[in-house]
């Protein structure tokens, strides 16, 4: 792990509602795809903490998707080439994959593209072939979407119909794992939507891995800030037991 | 670090004034390889209980104006798993270590600074009767002189360590409560804890956190905390170990003028996990310029007697 102060080298808007931010320090930060860092400008006392981010690229330079939600993620979409921005991670735990021969589908819902855009190429480099299911309410929520398809055979869904099939990422892959049961799930997105998507793979008995959020203040475990409720009935912590866990150590099977 | 930083706690000296706070820093070792945990004028770990603790219905934490809130609640591993599997690891990294303990009966508090003396590597025990977090307790002792002072000497009467105890700023007169710790045998005294604060999410209606209410720490809570030193700081003749909200050199010595031997940071690790270092560095070089030692500006805001 590693706390850098880096700048911002490149500010590019891959839809009209997200930035994404590339930064250089004196040294990249290893992290592996869902694994994130703890970000914050040079602000001043408010807000007080760091945000976290899951790292798009990784390298010599990083960089972090976002979307302004709030205050912290406003100012950090505001920011310009030249500011400085501290970065400290790599944190928590990424996505295993080791896929086992099994074809990867991937499944993202807005900004939960980030950690699985950098899934998507480390599979591509790899000589595997994923599908990406790719949800946005409307077409200016598919951030990145054209990247995607470079490297694996996109699927996309939108609420309102006007990019790809209408309705919502459930669907091709509820038939996707319907045509081929040797498959893996790997999914990021609203917490809605991730527990949709455990419903599906957990009613075929396919592996699925999700990537969750949780309102956090130190990233490194602790601070006890980000629990979740397990299915044992014992409290995860999403920076250090996850962010990413197996779907059914959080959501139980539907009935 | 140079001479010029010793902060004298009574019997206890620390390198540098720089405390990271309970409750901000894990245990410590979570940061080791990251930050020179050895430097640290010590740390004051999340708050020990007798038996493991899960925590509180989340959400557990909501960010406030310059500040947050948490309810999370003392989830922490126990005193038994913190002795056997934590401590030799602080002690091979050589942290000096704050015992900071909670619980909500006299017995208990008893209980856990038994356990605790003659462990190897426990720099003092700090007595957090100031837990705003936890139901049927902790905080109770913290607001009125007697239960503070009860608590206080009977743990006193069975620990040879340095005994810090750590004030609440929900107490209606928190002189009375430090003048009472104090003359039941406290060392220290460390202030403050948090405040209660709530947010509420206007979106769902309800307040945004699990317990509702949250204990307010960070930069808003500073004036605060700097006027209740200031006053408990002619009340006691023991050191006093101030917080609340320091996040720069600045800030820190504002408690240092106002009284304290000793800081603590807290929330601020959150954004810089190494921030107590660099303050340390910082103050350092703010001495020297001024060809000063840190105890010469301990108190210097007080008006003359
Ligand atoms: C592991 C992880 C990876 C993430 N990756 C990304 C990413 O790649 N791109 C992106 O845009 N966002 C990502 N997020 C979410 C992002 O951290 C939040 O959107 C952001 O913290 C909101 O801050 P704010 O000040 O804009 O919102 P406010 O609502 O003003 O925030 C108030 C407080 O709530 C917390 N909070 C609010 N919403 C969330 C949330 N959904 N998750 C966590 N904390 C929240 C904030 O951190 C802050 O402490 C990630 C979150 C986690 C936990
Ligand atoms: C998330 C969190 C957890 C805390 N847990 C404890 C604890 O276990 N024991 C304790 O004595 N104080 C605890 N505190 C209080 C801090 O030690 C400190 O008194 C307070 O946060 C004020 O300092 P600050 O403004 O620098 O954070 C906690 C504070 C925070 C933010």
């Amino acid at each position: 792990m590693k706390s850098l102060r880096t700048r911002i080298t490149e500010v590019l808007t891959p839809a009209p509602n997200y930035k994404l931010l590339r930064f250089a320090g004196d040294e990249p930060i290893p992290a592996r795809p869902g694994e994130f860092v703890m970000v914050r400008g040079e602000w001043g006392v408010h807000p007080v903490l760091p945000r976290a981010f899951s790292l798009v690229e990784c390298g010599e330079f990083g960089s972090i998707l976002v979307k302004p939600i709030g205050e912290g993620t406003t100012l950090l979409a505001d920011m310009q080439v030249g500011d400085v921005l501290t970065v400290f991670g790599p944190l928590g735990k990424g996505y295993d994959l080791d896929n086992a021969g099994r074809r990867p589908i991937l499944v993202a819902g807005g900004v939960g593209v980030a950690p699985l855009l950098y899934l998507a190429r480390e599979f591509h480099a790899a000589g595997t072939r994923c599908v990406f299911i790719y949800g946005g309410r409307t077409e200016d929520d598919l951030p990145l979407a054209d990247e995607i398809a470079e490297i694996a055979d996109l699927v996309v869904t939108t609420e309102n119909g006007a990019r790809g099939e209408k309705g919502r990422v459930t669907a091709p892959l509820a038939r996707l794992l319907d045509e081929d049961s040797n498959t893996i799930v790997y999914s990021c997105g609203p917490d809605g939507m991730l527990h949709a998507v455990s419903d599906v793979s957990q009613a075929v008995g396919i592996p699925c891995q999700l990537a969750l959020e949780a309102p956090m203040a130190c990233g490194m475990g602790t601070c006890k800030g980000c629990a979740v409720m397990g299915t044992d009935g014992t409290y995860k912590y999403v920076c250090y037991d996850g962010p990413v866990f197996e779907a059914a150590e959080i959501f139980e099977a539907a009935s | 670090m140079s001479a010029r930083l010793q902060a004298p706690l009574g019997a206890l000296t620390l390198d540098n004034p720089y405390i990271n706070a309970s409750g901000t820093y894990g245990y410590a070792v979570e940061y080791a390889g990251f930050v020179d945990v050895a430097r640290l004028g010590g740390v004051s770990v999340k708050g020990i209980s007798l038996e493991p603790r899960p925590g509180n219905m989340p959400p557990r934490t909501a960010e406030t104006a310059a500040g947050m809130l948490n309810s999370i609640g003392l989830a922490n591993i126990g005193i038994e798993a913190f002795v056997r599997d934590t401590m030799p690891r602080l002690r091979e990294l050589g942290v000096t270590v704050i015992a900071n303990t909670f619980a909500t009966s006299v017995e208990d508090f008893v209980e856990l600074a038994k356990r605790f003396d003659g462990v190897e590597g426990i720099a003092a025990l700090e007595l957090n009767i100031s837990c705003p977090n936890v139901h049927a307790g902790g905080m109770h002792f913290g607001v009125s002189g007697e239960a503070a002072g009860e608590v206080t000497s009977a743990v006193r009467a069975v620990t040879s360590l340095p005994l810090m105890v750590k004030l609440s700023p929900e107490a209606g007169d928190i002189c009375e409560v430090a003048r009472a710790v104090e003359a039941a045998g406290a060392d220290v005294i460390t202030m403050i804890n948090t405040i209660r604060g709530m947010v509420i999410d206007v979106d769902r209606r309800r307040p945004m956190l699990g317990q509702k209410m949250g204990g307010m720490s960070g930069p808003a809570l500073k004036p605060l905390a700097v006027r209740m030193l200031y006053e408990v700081y002619q009340q006691v003749s023991i050191p006093i170990i101030g917080m609340g909200g320091i996040g720069s050199l600045r800030d820190s010595l504002e408690f240092f003028m106002a009284g304290a031997s000793a800081v603590q940071v807290g929330t601020a690790n959150y954004a810089e996990p190494g921030i107590s270092l660099r303050l340390a560095d910082e103050l350092d070089a703010w001495l020297a310029e001024r060809d000063l030692v840190l105890t010469d500006i301990i108190g210097v805001a007080q008006d003359p007697a």
